[in-house]
Order: structure tokens, then C-alpha cells, then sequence
């Protein structure tokens, strides 16, 4: 039971413990921020302490609202796998791919070694964590989807560069681990999109996480779940962190006919909505995921990381889920 | 051109639209101007436009045979088709199998409709521009256009129905039905692009090979399309339907796919390490193109084992016709790697003995 291993972390969470999958809308003064700094108009350092004010904004935020376990926001980056590309020996950044209508992005390449030359998220994870005393979860993205992501020109086949990526992912855990993180979320959105790689999305994490005394949440959104369930199961984390409402909870019949077996943070609001759910639609859904899962398994944020919404709305978002997790507790 | 023995240099489909250099952004930038209010539509097609012929240039510069118009004014593989038709609507975005690119979902909101054209008028202007980029020595007469259709079944596979009006209620609920509406469209689509001057057609059908099971909606909902092509033929034109199939291992459907009454079958080697060393053990009764360049990896691939492999395969295709090409479109790879990987066809194909 995981809420044991919690426990034995020294971490005394309620029912229904309310977090959040970890990216929030920039604020409009780091946005600006961050096109100056794309075009060399300020410094380096000048948008870091922007990036420190959005981070402890949001960290005040959070706990305002009451959100149990809480994260910094991801203020200082940008796409999930391009900001560890970017820090890791080994990649160099590709040309520009398209990702839908008129987004482009530049796509990592994996043209050598890929190495852990030092810690990347931790001083991050410190500033966040030394601003609060609820816990702050570290945050990565894991070696699957970091080479699903990425062109690889350098490593036999996608298995190889994914194993090589786990073990980088791992020294950056146990680099969080040594600074005090008790509970580690490794994104692997990536994980449903060849069914027949699942077996090398879980070496890879089983090699990321094994043996490391973390509570480990994956998040994964937007998949073809229906392929990979219940194999999926046996993914070496703690808890999935899923998108459920987007899909009107459809993942919920997958369950019905194999139970779930690990802690759930259980998506409650759809991201991709600017509306914010009501409170009582949020209760049915909490209600929907109780008919399947013990209620001791049952975290409760939203469906997905909220950066593409405006602050108030992922605020609201927020509150909603709060309101809703304590519900349940009395 | 041509349909005799012999290797022949085909794209897959798609271009990217975008390079590093600012020239090459020219689209990207009107778009978002457009966005802005600061465009107009006549200035997005006029982007269209050069970006396209741009896409021409670069793959006869390349040394190709078949050329595409790089499906730049398209928006995706399934909404840009989709959402030319009446009482379709198009909707959220949904993942591209494992691309981690996006499409919008079409919905059906009534029996689709066919209002004109939906490729006729850009393969009028890509012939156009092929007419405009210099030929290279001994390629004269040689180079066409290709048209590229996403089929029926993949286009319905990702559609949706919202429809339930006038008695017949979930008409389109089935997979079947949305088929068959799409190949009716496909096939009035495909006699169009005839009377424009296209010999050959690629009508990509990705969904089969992931969705096996789906076999006989596929099957069924190519018939209509088989028709077009010969009441063209009948009518005295030329006319070859190459179907391909990418983004999943082909092996296990491969005598079914060549078993089918198409001119020519593409498939993706990308997914499955021995599908040569099957096929050169197999044989194909059809021509086949040949996806031995990885169209989603920047890597280039080794000139000389690549070539081995069509060494092998080759003697075993009917006819000895083959078309070499990457293993899907390109608009997954930067520009220059794009250029590049194209540049690569043609090393490959003088490297081959015999």
C-alpha cells in the first residue's frame, strides 16, 4: 500500500490528497521576460529572478488554496523535454519540426553519449521547497518519452537510447533524493504511443526508480490507454497521475474490468476548457472514481498540466479540486 | 512517365514547411500575421504558394521521378481532406499515431458532401510550378506530379459522428458507413485529379496496419475507389492507384496488402528489421514502393546496406519496378535533414549493381 510507503517517508497526507501536474501559466511579466531574453535584450540573470518571483507566486498560491502536495510551476522552462536536452551532454538541438497548425518546435537530437554532467531541476525543486513546508514534488520528464521526443543518430536502436536515458533520469532522482525530495513525478506522456514498446518504457523506469527511497508519481495524458491496460500496471512508480475528464472518464471502464491496482491522482478537470467545472460536477466525478477505487488510493488534481490557461483560470481550476478533495474527507 | 522496369525516386507526401533561415519561415510568419489581423488570405496563398514551389524545386534538385506538391497548404492528414466537405465539422486535436503531432478530428454532422474540388485545383498548380523548375539532364518527360489522397478507412478510423437528424438516426456511428461515404468523395476526387492529368495517385492508409481488425471496412471501402481507376483506364487515360501504408510493422498483413487489386503497394521498413529479407523471400506480385529511408530520424542511413537490401528485394517485385522513397513524409524531419534524406535516395540508387 502506498499510503504506507508515504507514511514510512515521514509524509502525513489526508484523504484525497489535492496536487497538480506540475506546469502553470507563466505570468504576463515572465512572458514578456522570456521573448527579451530569446533576442539577447536582457540578462540571463535578470530572468531568473523573474522566474524566482513567478516560482514563489505560485508556491504562496498554492497554498493559499490549501493544495496538499504542492509544485513549483515549471516557471523556467519550456517544453518538457527540450529543457533536459538542453542540460545534458549528449543532445544538440535539431531544426525546427512542426507540432500542429502554425507550432513549430526544435526537436532534440541525441547525437553522442547522453551524460549526467550535474544536478538540473534540483536547485529549482530547494528554492521552491525552502519556501514551504508542504512537500514539493521534484519533477522530470521520463527516458522513454525523452527519446520518443527526440531524433536519435546515435545509439543502435530506440531501446539502447531509452536504457542510456534511464540511467541519466536516475542520477537526477537520486540527486533529488539526496536534497531532501520525498515525492519525484517522472512524466511519461510518451508511454502509450507503440504499445509494442511498453516492455522498454518499463525497463527504463524500473531502471530509473529501482531501489530509490521516493514515492514515485508518473503522469501520462492523451494516450491510447485502452492498448497498454492493465500491463501498464506494473510500471515501477507509486501512483499514475491521469488525464480522466477530457476522455469523461472513460479510463473508468478499463478499471471495471481489471482493477487498478496503484495510487491514482485522478484528473478532475479538463485542461484544454477555459470554463472551470462546477463544484458539483467535480463531486461526481471524485463520486465516479470511488465506485472503482478505494478511497485510500485516490489523489484528486487536474487532468493535465495547466500552463495553457490564463492564471486565473488555472486558479479557479485549482480551487475546485480543493473544494472538492475536502468534500470527501468529512 | 515512364512505368517500365527499374528504380524510380518517389516522395512519400508531405514537405516541411519551415526552415531555420528566415526566407524559409515566410509561411509561418504570414500565418501568424494573418492570426494578428494584419494579413489576408490572398497573402497566406501567395505564402502557399512559394513555399510549395520551393518543396518542388528542392525535390527535383533532389533527383526525383514522382514529386509531391509537399502538402504544404495542408493542415493535417485528415482535417485537410475532411473539412473541404459539407456537414463535416472539424473538432479537437488528437494525437497522429506515434508522432507526437496533432490533428484536428473531423465529425460528421450530416452525409457528407462533396462542394468541388479538393485536390484538383493544387495539383493544377503544382504541375504548374514543376513546369517551372529547370529540368535536369535526361529527366525530360520524366517528372510528375503526384497526388497525394489519405484513403476512406484512415480518414473515417479518425472521424467521428455527431449526426442524428431525419430518421436515420446514427447513420455514421459505424466505421463502415463513415468509409463509404469518404470513397464515394475519394473516387469522384480521383477521376478530378484523371481529367487534371494525374497518371498516378498514392492513397495512404496508414490505420489499416495498426487497426487489423478493420480489414474488410478497408477492403470494402477501397472498391469504390478501384472503380474510379477503371472507368478511367476504360475511358482511354492512364491511371495507377499506389496505396501505402506507414507508422506500424506492414509484415503481418503484407500478402493481403499485395493481394489487393492496386497498381502499386508502399510500405514503411522502419517498423520491422527483416521485412526485406521477407519480401526478397515472399516476392511481391505488384510494384512496390519502397520505404527504406527513415522519414522520421534525422540519422542518414548507410548507402551501401541500403542499396544491398533493394539488391535483394528487387528481382523478387513483378516487373521489376520499384519505387524508392522514405519510409513516410517528410515534415517530420528539420528542412535540411529532409533535403538531405532526399539527396540520399538518389546516392542509394547509383550505388546499386546492375
Amino acid at each position: 500500500m502506498s499510503r504506507e510507503k508515504l507514511e514510512r517517508l515521514g509524509l502525513k497526507l489526508p484523504l484525497f490528497p489535492t496536487t497538480s501536474v506540475g506546469s502553470f501559466p507563466k505570468p504576463d511579466y515572465l512572458a514578456k521576460a522570456r521573448a527579451e531574453f530569446s533576442k539577447g535584450h536582457i540578462a540571463e540573470q535578470e530572468l531568473r529572478e523573474l522566474e524566482r518571483r513567478a516560482t514563489a507566486f505560485w508556491i504562496e498560491t498554492q497554498e493559499k488554496l490549501g493544495l496538499d502536495v504542492l509544485v513549483d510551476g515549471e516557471m523556467y522552462r519550456g517544453d518538457m523535454v527540450a529543457y533536459f536536452a538542453e542540460r545534458l551532454p549528449g543532445f544538440t538541438q535539431g531544426g525546427l519540426v512542426r507540432s500542429y497548425g502554425n507550432r513549430y518546435y526544435h526537436k532534440p537530437v541525441i547525437s553522442g553519449e547522453v551524460k549526467w554532467s550535474g544536478p538540473v531541476t534540483v536547485d529549482w525543486w530547494k528554492y521552491a521547497q525552502g519556501l514551504t513546508k508542504k512537500p514539493v514534488k521534484g519533477m522530470l520528464t521520463g527516458a522513454y518519452t525523452i527519446m520518443d521526443w527526440s531524433f536519435n543518430e546515435f545509439y543502435a536502436d530506440r531501446r539502447a537510447a531509452a536504457l542510456a536515458l534511464a540511467g541519466v533520469i536516475r542520477q537526477e532522482v537520486e540527486a533529488l533524493i539526496a536534497a531532501g525530495c520525498k515525492i519525484i513525478q517522472i512524466d511519461e506522456p510518451a508511454l502509450s504511443v507503440r504499445p509494442e514498446e511498453l516492455p522498454i518504457a518499463m525497463e527504463a523506469m524500473e531502471f530509473t526508480t529501482k531501489g530509490l527511497g521516493a514515492y514515485f508519481v508518473t503522469h501520462a495524458c492523451y494516450g491510447a490507454f485502452e492498448d497498454i491496460y492493465p500491463a501498464m500496471l506494473d510500471l515501477a512508480v507509486d501512483n499514475f497521475d491521469l488525464e480522466m475528464s477530457n476522455s469523461d472518464l472513460d479510463l473508468l471502464e478499463l478499471f471495471r474490468r481489471h482493477p487498478f491496482t496503484k495510487d491514482i491522482s485522478f484528473g478532475v478537470v479538463d485542461v484544454h476548457a477555459h470554463a472551470t467545472e462546477s463544484a458539483e460536477a467535480v463531486r461526481k466525478r471524485v463520486e465516479q472514481a470511488l465506485t472503482i477505487i478505494p478511497k485510500e488510493r485516490v489523489w484528486v488534481d487536474p487532468d493535465c498540466g495547466l500552463k495553457t490557461r490564463t492564471v486565473e483560470e488555472a486558479i479557479e481550476k485549482l480551487r475546485v479540486c480543493v473544494t472538492a478533495a475536502r468534500a470527501f474527507r468529512h | 512517365m515512364s512505368a517500365g522496369a527499374g528504380i524510380y525516386l518517389s516522395s512519400t507526401g508531405s514537405y516541411p514547411r519551415i526552415g531555420d533561415s528566415p526566407d524559409l519561415q515566410i509561411l509561418r510568419r504570414t500565418i501568424a500575421a494573418l492570426d494578428h489581423g494584419d494579413r489576408t488570405t490572398a497573402d497566406l496563398l501567395d505564402a502557399e504558394n512559394e513555399v510549395t514551389r520551393r518543396a518542388i524545386e528542392e525535390q527535383v534538385r533532389a533527383g526525383l521521378d514522382l514529386i509531391t506538391d509537399g502538402q504544404i497548404r495542408w493542415y493535417d492528414p485528415i482535417s485537410h481532406l475532411a473539412g473541404k466537405l459539407e456537414n463535416i465539422q472539424i473538432k479537437g486535436l488528437i494525437r497522429f499515431f506515434d508522432t507526437n503531432t496533432y490533428f484536428r478530428q473531423p465529425v460528421f454532422a450530416g452525409p457528407p458532401l462533396r462542394k468541388g474540388p479538393l485536390l484538383a485545383g493544387d495539383y493544377n498548380f503544382a504541375r504548374n510550378a514543376l513546369g517551372h523548375v529547370p529540368t535536369p539532364a535526361g529527366k525530360a518527360g520524366k517528372l510528375a506530379i503526384k497526388p497525394v489522397l489519405t484513403g476512406p478507412y484512415t480518414l473515417a478510423k479518425f472521424s467521428l459522428s455527431e449526426y442524428s437528424g431525419n430518421g436515420a438516426a446514427g447513420a455514421f456511428a459505424a466505421l463502415e458507413p463513415r468509409a463509404q461515404a469518404y470513397a464515394e468523395i475519394l473516387a469522384i476526387e480521383m477521376d478530378a485529379l484523371a481529367k487534371a492529368g494525374a497518371e498516378l495517385i498514392q492513397v495512404d492508409e496508414p490505420a489499416v496496419i495498426k487497426y487489423p481488425g478493420d480489414w474488410a471496412v478497408f477492403e470494402n471501402s477501397l472498391a469504390p475507389l478501384i472503380q474510379a481507376r477503371n472507368k478511367v483506364i476504360a475511358e482511354g487515360r492512364r491511371l495507377e492507384l499506389a496505396l501505402y501504408v506507414y507508422f506500424h510493422d506492414c509484415a503481418p498483413l503484407y500478402e493481403k496488402l499485395v493481394a489487393l487489386p492496386v497498381d502499386i503497394v508502399g510500405l514503411d521498413f522502419t517498423y520491422n528489421a527483416k521485412l526485406a529479407e521477407m519480401i526478397a523471400s515472399a516476392g511481391s506480385p505488384l510494384p512496390l514502393a519502397l520505404g527504406l529511408v527513415d522519414g522520421r530520424n534525422t540519422r542518414l542511413e548507410e548507402i551501401a546496406a541500403v542499396a544491398r537490401q533493394i539488391e535483394r528485394v528487387l528481382p523478387k517485385i513483378k516487373g521489376g519496378r520499384a519505387y524508392l522513397g522514405t519510409s513516410c513524409g517528410l515534415e517530420y524531419l528539420p528542412r535540411d535533414r529532409a533535403l538531405a534524406k532526399l539527396e540520399l535516395l538518389a546516392k542509394i540508387r547509383a550505388a546499386l549493381k546492375g
